[in-house]
């Protein structure tokens, strides 16, 4: 594994040239910023009818009080973990091959890391009292170290992503002459007056460094304390000791297919093949299969072990899921979205671009559902029957208002990776080069 | 009253040397629970007052009467979370009484003004697996001793108070929900939309021993009506049952009231007596409720 | 056949008569003779009615509404509006004998309420009752003897000691009723006579919890004929008894100043620990940009 992977000799121009292509402000982009923009503006308006109206616009009651935002951020929260997984874990095994990857893979964990802030807001009943937290802060409160957490979480993927691109930058400050003069002023300050100096190296290797160590705590816990607030609670169906390595695996799932699918974006868009290989994707496909082999088997725990005792709460929970009011979309999920899929990912054709790129599509789709069946279904059977209350009460479905906020969440993801993928290269330019250097010598 | 007036002096005053009309009982608790024990005293700490006839006064916080709405926010805000020193509330709910008339579930939605799908009480219909019969179980919040909802609140909104009872700052919660998910009572409701009335209740000062106005986007719950207590009161579920389902009082006294005949019983002897249960012991939630069992016989 | 139908016959007639049985619950249910005409010693003032109410509202509007409104609970047998003139029809007597002994799914109040206390209701439901007189009892002739009280608490036998004189003589064949004043009503301890030696016993248990030093607000009722004393006092007792607050001590539910201590040190470490790296690195960023000029 630890042989550098990128295909051909390029002169160092070459690759300046292919690297630096997509630093530009197209018509494409502009159209597609548009859409985005657009659509982000209509989302929006369904966010402003919610803070007149209250929370009352979206499909939650007293019943099922956490719904489709809460599973989305539990989302957002496992896809940016991929960040920790392949920058820091794979970066400091030396494994050579993500290095071309691993910018496009901390773009993903920073951009969803960032999002996932902001969809707690929106589950929020008083958004206006946010400050209260810091206010009057409770140590005891899960949702406070999830916050703390999370904050620290997006500072340092934002420096992860950012400190080892110095170079990178300075190649833009350098080279890019012919576009606006705010863009080269961003590039002039942002570089920090890199210089390649070999005592900067020296710098910017240890801050790497140190960065990298410390995200491995940090991503973990953000992702256990997310887990707590379930874990944390009496309910059956969420009160389970194995919640945090259960959540932590599913989001590396999740993080790999996301990562995979951007990979063929930017490879194709930016005309990347021969610096995102399909060397790449097929290796991306195996660390998919190993993360995914774990988490089936955190599944089969999470299932059989509270199957297998059925004391009462536990078993109509997990009856519900197996054949009850759930089962569809369980076994959808759980066979489609991610059984079916390792199956198929563990043939190496599977593994090209296209296929994988599919499959993973379907993965990350499944993953999304998959956070809608831990947190509804617990809600919908509580210990005491649900009566005197409107009908719909006893499901959940939910509504326009709050589907177009979910879909704001994902639009402003694709805006931060775009706006990112358009404003610096997405391969690091001088890894790559070193890497060439260290082959040719 | 104009009876009064008709009867003859003379024999007014003989009846009069009877000692009659003894001491008030009620009005002589109700001063117990102000927090004051001197009721004579002024304590120096003012607070704003609008009285029975609509008057804006200021009163000394030692000559508070039950019937005047207090219109100083940060008082009613230090004064709920302190509770009553030296008391421990406790219920006991009678369930081979309780025949459905919900006049406990009308009381308090309106007390609390509640839209008719929030219940700080819920009269459920209880399925007994064993007998294949049901039963009516009316359920509050159970004020835990270990409130799971509590330890997950992020900023302190809800909390347990001395004197057991566990209440919401709806002026501090922000809405996130963690302990409605965290009740395994489904005891909370949530303002999901503007509150009913919530224009007529614009002015009022919010109370959260009554947690009253409502506001939309926090949680609210069964607060044991703690504004009732203060005042000796029974709480308004208690008092409006007309079958004797509930007993309420002081575990610390080990005295309890039945709502409907007023029989204030030995805590204990009571619990020991019906073989009472809390609900759901197992989790470990310590409930301040008690419930005895159903009748056996009826279905 | 035949003899099912007789059956028949026989189940409806009783049905029928259950039923006729019921809509007559209310007037049917007579008061004893003695009972109905006795009474109300008391004088119904503005006070009496006052007290009445309360009493009313925390213990029978529940079921018989307001008076004169109309809105008493559907029940079999009806309960009735006290304010309606079928009601107000009885005597003072009838009205206090029902509310005292209760009968099927009206409740007993002999035991929450004294006799004077059963007269402010009587005294409540009778405002409502423009035509109202007051028939008075004649005392003409009668002595009323004034009677003083003292309380006291035995130990050894765990029984409270009153001890009832008019001007220094002992009065025998009081009645007395001794209560715990809780903070919702009183707990009735016992009923006792005084004896020859004006002295009543009445039991206490000892497992009664009082305050720390054993003390119970304990108060007693004597009543003979016409003459009634009432006395309220704390007396030592009880079981004495220390009061927690229930919040007491470091727990996960504390609030945030109460937290656990091991919780707040992790938390706090952890951050600032973190937080103080990231600003090393952040302020190292100026390192880079000093060290852009090779040595």
């Amino acid at each position: 594994m630890n042989e550098t992977i990128t295909k051909g000799h390029f002169s160092e121009e070459q690759i300046d040239k292919d690297l630096l292509k997509n630093v530009n402000w197209g018509g494409k982009f502009k159209l597609w910023m548009g859409f985005l923009t657009v659509s982000l503006i209509i989302c929006l308006y369904y966010y402003y009818q919610q803070l007149q109206n209250g929370l009352g616009v979206t499909g939650l009651h007293d019943y099922v009080s956490w719904g489709i935002y809460i599973s989305n951020f539990v989302f957002f929260v496992a896809t940016s973990l991929i960040g920790m997984l392949v920058s820091s874990v794979l970066g400091m095994m030396k494994v050579s091959w993500v290095r071309p990857v691993a910018r496009i893979a901390e773009l993903v964990a920073v951009a969803f890391a960032m999002v996932a802030g902001l969809i707690i807001i929106t589950d929020m009943g008083r958004p206006d009292r946010l400050l209260n937290v810091f206010i009057h802060g409770r140590v005891q409160s899960p949702i406070v170290w999830d916050i703390a957490v999370v904050v620290t979480y997006v500072v340092i993927s934002a420096l992860l992503l950012y400190i080892p691109m110095l170079p990178d930058i300075a190649l833009c400050r350098d080279k890019l002459n012919n576009v606006p003069k705010w863009q080269q002023k961003m590039y002039k300050s942002l570089s920090l007056g890199w210089n390649s100096t070999a005592k900067q190296f020296r710098l910017m290797n240890r801050y790497t460094r140190i960065l990298l160590v410390l995200i491995i705590p940090i991503a973990l816990s953000i992702h256990t304390v997310t887990s707590w607030l379930f874990a944390m609670t009496l309910r059956s169906g969420w009160d389970s000791p194995i919640f945090g390595p259960y959540f932590v695996s599913g989001a590396f799932v999740a993080g790999c297919a996301a990562v995979i699918i951007a990979m063929f974006f930017f490879r194709n868009n930016y005309k990347l093949k021969e610096y995102i290989t399909a060397d790449h994707f097929d290796r991306m496909g195996k660390l998919l299969v190993l993360v995914a082999l774990v988490y089936v088997y955190f599944n089969i725990n999470e299932i059989i072990v509270p199957g297998y005792k059925a004391n009462t709460a536990d078993a109509k929970h997990v009856h519900e899921m197996l054949y009850g009011h759930d089962s569809v979309m369980f076994w959808l999920v759980q066979l489609g979205g991610l059984v079916v899929p390792f199956l198929l990912i563990l043939f190496k054709p599977m593994r090209k671009p296209l296929p994988l790129t599919i499959i993973s599509l379907v993965i990350l789709a499944g993953a999304w559902f998959k956070r809608v069946l831990i947190v509804v279904p617990t809600q919908l059977a509580p210990y005491y029957p649900i009566q005197n209350v409107p009908e719909g009460w006893t499901g959940y479905s939910p509504t326009t208002p709050e589907v177009a906020i979910t879909v704001a969440s994902f639009i402003l993801v694709l805006m931060i990776i775009t706006v990112l993928a358009k404003l610096f290269p997405v391969v690091p330019i001088w890894e790559v080069k070193e890497d060439m250097n260290h082959k040719n010598n | 009253m104009n009876m009064a007036n008709k009867n003859d002096k003379s024999r007014r005053s003989f009846l009069q040397k009877l000692g009659i009309a003894g001491a008030s009982t009620v009005a002589g608790s109700a001063l117990l629970l102000q927090g004051c024990s001197d009721s004579n005293k002024a304590s120096g700490n003012k607070v704003k007052v609008l009285t029975a006839d609509n008057k804006l006064v200021e009163v000394d916080v030692a000559h508070l009467k039950p019937g005047d709405k207090i219109q100083d926010l940060s008082y009613l805000q230090k004064r709920g979370r302190e509770g009553i020193p030296g008391k421990k509330f406790v219920m006991v709910v009678d369930l081979a009484k309780c025949k459905n008339a919900r006049k406990c579930m009308k009381a308090c939605q309106s007390a609390h003004q509640l839209k008719p799908e929030m219940h700080h009480l819920n009269v459920l219909e209880m399925e007994d697996p064993v007998k294949k019969t049901s039963y009516w179980m009316p359920k509050t919040c159970q004020h835990c001793d270990n409130p799971p909802c509590v330890s997950v609140c992020p900023v302190d909104a809800t909390f347990k108070r001395q004197d057991g009872i566990v209440l919401i700052d709806n002026e501090r919660c922000i809405g996130c929900r963690f302990c409605v998910a965290a009740c395994p009572y489904s005891a909370r409701t949530f303002n999901w939309t503007e509150p009913k009335n919530s224009d007529k209740m614009a002015d009022v000062t919010y109370d959260m021993e009554l947690n009253v106005p409502q506001k939309k986007g926090t949680v609210t719950k069964c607060a044991f009506s703690a504004d009732q207590l203060r005042h000796g009161k029974l709480p308004y579920c208690v008092s409006a049952c007309p079958n004797g389902v509930y007993y309420f009082g002081d575990q610390n006294e080990d005295l309890v009231t039945n709502g409907t005949t007023k029989k204030t019983v030995r805590l204990s002897h009571l619990l020991e007596e019906n073989a009472a249960y809390t609900l759901m012991p197992e989790l470990g939630t310590k409930p301040s409720v008690y419930y005895l069992p159903p009748r056996e016989s009826e279905g | 056949m035949k003899n099912n139908k007789g059956y028949n016959l026989i189940i409806l007639f009783c049905l029928c008569f259950l039923a006729v049985a019921n809509v007559n619950a209310q007037s049917d249910w007579q008061a004893p003779a003695e009972e109905n005409e006795k009474l109300s010693p008391f004088l119904f003032d503005d006070d009496m009615v006052l007290e009445g109410r309360v009493a009313y509202e925390n213990s029978c509007t529940s079921c018989h509404g307001t008076p004169g409104q109309d809105d008493f609970t559907p029940m079999s047998p009806p309960p009735g509006d006290p304010g309606a003139e079928a009601f107000q029809a009885q005597s003072d007597g009838s009205i206090f004998y029902k509310i005292k002994m209760g009968r099927g799914t009206m409740p007993k109040f002999e035991d929450a309420f004294a006799d004077d206390e059963l007269w402010n209701i009587v005294a409540y439901i009778r405002s409502f009752n423009e035509d109202y007189k007051q028939e008075l009892p004649n005392m003409e002739g009668v002595v009323i003897p004034e009677y003083a009280m003292r309380l006291s608490f035995d130990e050894n036998v765990d029984k409270l000691v009153v001890k009832i004189f008019a001007e220094e003589v002992p009065q025998p064949e009081v009645s007395v009723s001794a209560y715990v004043m809780g903070t919702f009503g009183k707990h009735l301890l016992g009923k006792a006579q005084t004896n020859e030696l004006g002295i009543a016993y009445v039991d206490v248990d000892p497992t009664l919890p009082g305050d720390e030093e054993g003390k119970i607000n304990v108060m007693v009722k004597a009543t003979k004929g016409f003459a009634r004393a009432k006395l309220q006092q704390d007396l030592a007792m009880a079981k004495p008894t220390e009061r927690h607050s229930a919040i007491e001590g470091r727990h996960i539910w504390s609030t945030d100043r109460m937290a656990p201590i091991w919780l707040k040190i992790t938390f706090f470490v952890s951050v600032f620990g973190v937080w103080f790296a990231l600003l090393f690195i952040v302020f190292g960023l100026r390192n880079i940009k000093k060290a852009r000029e090779e040595a």
